[in-house]
């Protein structure tokens, strides 16, 4: 077993719990995004760790971390996006107040 | 096995920093802390890129995260009602079942990675310089097509976000 | 050894600048001024603020201060005289000047004062206009270096300097340089005369002779890294590289310093247009050009 590989992957399990109970508990939709972001920093944690430890010759690896970049940077922009337009039409934009999004 | 004593320390230092910046963030009641806090375990989790030899990752990270946290602090000063945290406002709900829900990822994950056989580290990496080449390389090459589609999802993004976010004709003025 | 001589060279550049600084706003060149400034501020109260955050508070002008510091470390004043050469030491500079953005934001919050909060947000908004003005001439000179090493991007230019090579890029980078230290005509964030000092007001004593000097190194490396990316570093006839290397980073400094002075402060809103609407596609054409030269002319 390789400890370095362990070693990271164990914070990496860490960071992504904390992001889970961040994301479900929230009630604002900002501080749900900041959840997401943290899984998203677990994902990029082990694409890099697997590419380091496990196959380093292979760029693919990194190529996906640069992805997964790119999808933390959509989000942010989308989900602000949303944020904006919830905010105008509701002045707020608390999570418990979207019950209508329902249906 | 033998493994780099001096990088596992490090690895275990950021990534110790990375998960307890990352508990500061739902802990603290201020949301400007709060976003500077995810900055910061983002900054850890760069650090440990660099650590792991991935140098263009790991600036990137670094630098990129900088920008993405500091709008995310303006926005929660924007949308919140307290953003300073000096009223104890209750802004959590379904704690028990989230905190559950966690656990179980935790649990789960962490039985994948001690149950795994992960096989033998590979302890040659090539140097930075000759990385990032090969990186560009890979973007421009191989992997082209995928490269592009994130770039063309960037800029439908940013369309859509601007045609959400845009006021209704007129509200904005004056 | 060669922190020490990379140091001692911030130092003393921080010191004349700030001499020449004092000469531009007072108008009398003194190099005691500063000092005696310095042991002013030095022994005057610190005094916090009530309701204030004060983690943010005390870290801020620190952050300041490591991010210069680490923007510094990868900037070369002559071959080997370098504190460590990153293999992608130009975006390097970028990610710790990243960091002043994050520091100003919490000298804003930190002290609980409305117009230290309004300059804070007005860097970040400030942020979002320069910021691709930084990262894009960058990628055009690395692209004719073809690395993102200091080091290398300084040889590029034996034969001819990135000045002549991409004027455009160099405009660019400069007024995103100006506006990343908020000098003027970019100082918004500080504005004197309009928000009593923005993110300095609430600062006194040693917390803000330590903000001043971490603005004075940033200045400095920015001018280094405009030295170096686009005047050829240490190339230069007679004199030794670091002379070449000190001699045009103060001369870019001074002008970065004095320029701006002369024309009025642009506005938020204008500034985050002239930036998307010019300056990004400005940008572009300077890579564009800059591709399209290393195609045709064989090096």
């Amino acid at each position: 077993m390789t400890a370095e590989l362990v070693v990271v992957l164990i914070m990496a399990a860490a960071l992504f719990a904390i992001g889970i109970y961040g994301a479900l508990s929230q009630t604002n939709l900002v501080m749900i995004m900041m959840g997401v972001e943290l899984i998203l920093a677990a994902a990029l944690l082990n694409l890099v760790a697997f590419w380091r430890y496990l196959h380093p010759g292979a760029m693919a690896g990194q190529m996906f971390v640069l992805i997964v970049m790119t999808v933390m940077a959509v989000e942010m922009a989308v989900g602000f996006g949303i944020a904006v337009a919830r905010f105008r039409a509701r002045g707020s934009v608390e999570v418990e107040e979207a019950r209508e999004l329902g249906g | 096995m033998i493994a780099d004593p001096g990088q596992i320390l490090f690895l275990t230092f950021f990534g110790a920093a990375a998960v307890w910046f990352g508990v500061v963030v739902f802990r603290t009641r201020s949301m400007v802390r709060s976003a500077i806090a995810l900055l910061f375990s983002q900054t850890a989790v760069g650090a440990m890129f660099l650590v792991m030899q991935a140098e263009f990752l790991g600036v990137l990270q670094i630098m990129m995260m900088a920008s993405e946290m500091s709008i995310m602090a303006i926005f929660m000063v924007m949308f919140m009602m307290d953003p300073g945290g000096l009223g104890a406002m209750e802004m959590t709900h379904q704690k028990r079942l989230s905190l559950k829900a966690g656990g179980t990822g935790f649990v789960l994950a962490l039985a994948v990675i001690l149950l795994g056989g992960w096989g033998a580290a590979v302890q040659e990496v090539p140097e930075a310089a000759v990385q990032t080449a090969a990186l560009g390389r890979e973007l421009l090459g191989r992997s082209m097509f995928i490269f592009e589609s994130a770039g063309l999802t960037i800029l439908t993004a940013m369309i859509a976000a601007t045609m959400v976010a845009i006021a209704p004709h007129g509200e904005d003025e004056a | 050894m060669t922190i020490v001589a990379i140091l001692a060279a911030l130092i003393a550049g921080a010191w004349l600048l700030a001499a020449v600084e004092s000469w531009v706003t007072h108008g009398r060149f003194s190099l005691t001024r500063p000092l005696i400034a310095a042991l002013a501020l030095a022994g005057r109260e610190s005094i916090v603020p009530r309701k204030s955050d004060r983690l943010f508070f005390e870290a801020a002008p620190v952050l300041l201060l490591v991010a210069g510091l680490l923007a510094a470390a990868v900037i070369p004043l002559a071959p080997g005289l370098i504190i460590v050469d990153l293999a992608t030491g130009a975006l390097f500079v970028n990610a710790a000047l990243a960091y002043v953005l994050v520091a100003l934001i919490m000298a804003g919050w930190g002290p609980d004062g409305a117009y230290a909060m309004i300059g804070g947000w007005r860097f970040l908004g400030q942020f979002v206009g320069y910021s691709m003005l930084i990262v894009m001439p960058i990628t055009a000179v690395a692209m004719r270096a073809e690395s993102l090493s200091t080091l290398r991007i300084v040889a590029s230019q034996a034969a001819l300097w990135n000045i002549a090579y991409q004027p455009l890029g160099f405009v660019l980078f400069v007024a995103a340089a100006l506006a990343l230290s908020w000098l003027p005509p970019f100082d918004l964030p500080a504005a004197a005369g309009d928000l009593a000092g923005g993110v300095e007001t609430e600062y006194t004593g040693v917390r803000l002779l330590i903000l001043r000097l971490a603005r004075m190194i940033i200045v400095l490396v920015l001018a280094a890294a405009v030295t170096i990316f686009y005047l050829g570093g240490w190339l230069g006839p007679w004199l030794p590289g670091w002379a070449w290397s000190g001699l045009k980073t103060v001369v870019v400094a001074v002008g970065m310093l004095t320029l701006g002075r002369r024309l009025p402060r642009i506005r938020e809103a204008r500034f985050l247009e002239l930036c998307w609407k010019l300056g990004v596609p400005l940008a572009l054409v300077n890579i564009l050009f800059v591709g399209v030269i290393a195609l045709v002319v064989p090096t």
